[in-house]
């Protein structure tokens, strides 16, 4: 009978410890857990009181049972995953930045326009600073463009003011 | 938020290691789950808590990595039987990939500091 209380209190404390994940989680992993304490007991016909001990121990601590489950996906989000999701500021973002801003001059509208694709599959940057980042290279495609107006006109003046020496 | 960091690497190389396993345990043929813990306790200390591949099972379940199928046992209760899908499959080449080459950069490291602490 004492084996009985030793297994049916590990399995309360996993139900304790399992309580933040979501209830059907938590009721399937209890029996996940229950069945692999009769296929070990299973295994060994009829274990004394030190041999269900042992398999209790093997199993871990039910905490540490629930850790394992924090980790895997589906309970990152409620549990704050996001950091460890989204990546750090790194090569991407230092070349989308850079392209937005010293490519618009270096190459106009296609550094722009590579910086804005880098913008996007970057995992570092939450939507909003993606949008941010965008918004900055359109202002960085229309200034060249501007300044461009500028310099075609300026050739103009030059020619018509050559233009009667020429003969 | 540096030692968070690095304990978070540490229990993604663990995770990526153990799920590497799992589905090398389980490319041998369908096994239900307390099989699969008899196999990497015998292989060495690949599990330290044998009540964490039950937290596994279920992501590769979730990520369809592995599929289920609900079997009588002659005794108990039906099992749980896991077998792998082809994208567990192609999961395994990929991982079983990055693990070499992180072995061998490893081993090169190792064996360099080794030489050069006989040349000291």
């Amino acid at each position: 009978m004492q084996t009985d209380t030793l297994i049916s209190d590990y399995l309360k404390h996993l139900e304790e410890a399992a309580a933040r994940l979501p209830a059907r989680r938590r009721l399937e992993l209890v029996d996940e857990v229950r069945e692999h304490i009769e296929a070990a007991i299973a295994a060994r016909g009829d274990p004394s009181e030190a041999e269900i001990r042992n398999i209790l121990e093997r199993l871990g601590r039910p905490e540490e049972i629930v850790a394992a489950e924090a980790e895997t996906d589906a309970a990152l989000p409620a549990m704050g995953g996001e950091p460890a999701k989204r990546s750090r500021f790194g090569l991407v973002e230092v070349a989308a930045l850079m392209l937005v801003t010293i490519g618009a001059f270096a190459l106009p509208v296609i550094g722009p326009a590579a910086g804005i694709g880098l913008t996007w599959i970057s995992s570092a940057w939450s939507p909003r600073q993606k949008a941010l980042v965008t918004g900055l290279a359109i202002l960085f495609v229309v200034l060249p463009i501007v300044m461009l107006m500028n310099v075609s006109s300026g050739p103009l003046h030059i020619e018509s003011s050559i233009g009667p020496v020429q003969p | 938020m540096v030692q968070g960091e690095a304990r978070n690497q540490a229990t993604q190389l663990r995770r990526g290691l153990l799920e590497l396993c799992v589905l090398a345990v389980l490319r041998r043929g369908e096994s239900y789950a307390f099989d699969i813990v008899r196999v990497l306790s015998e292989a060495g200390e690949l599990l330290t808590s044998e009540g964490t591949i039950y937290p596994l099972l279920a992501r590769l379940r979730e990520q369809r990595l592995a599929s289920t199928t609900w079997r009588e046992s002659a005794s108990g209760p039906p099992r749980r039987y896991y077998r792998l899908t082809d994208a567990g499959r192609r999961a395994l080449v990929d991982l079983s990939g990055d693990w070499m080459r992180f072995r061998d950069a490893v081993d090169a490291l190792v064996a360099g500091s080794e030489e050069a602490t006989r040349a000291d």
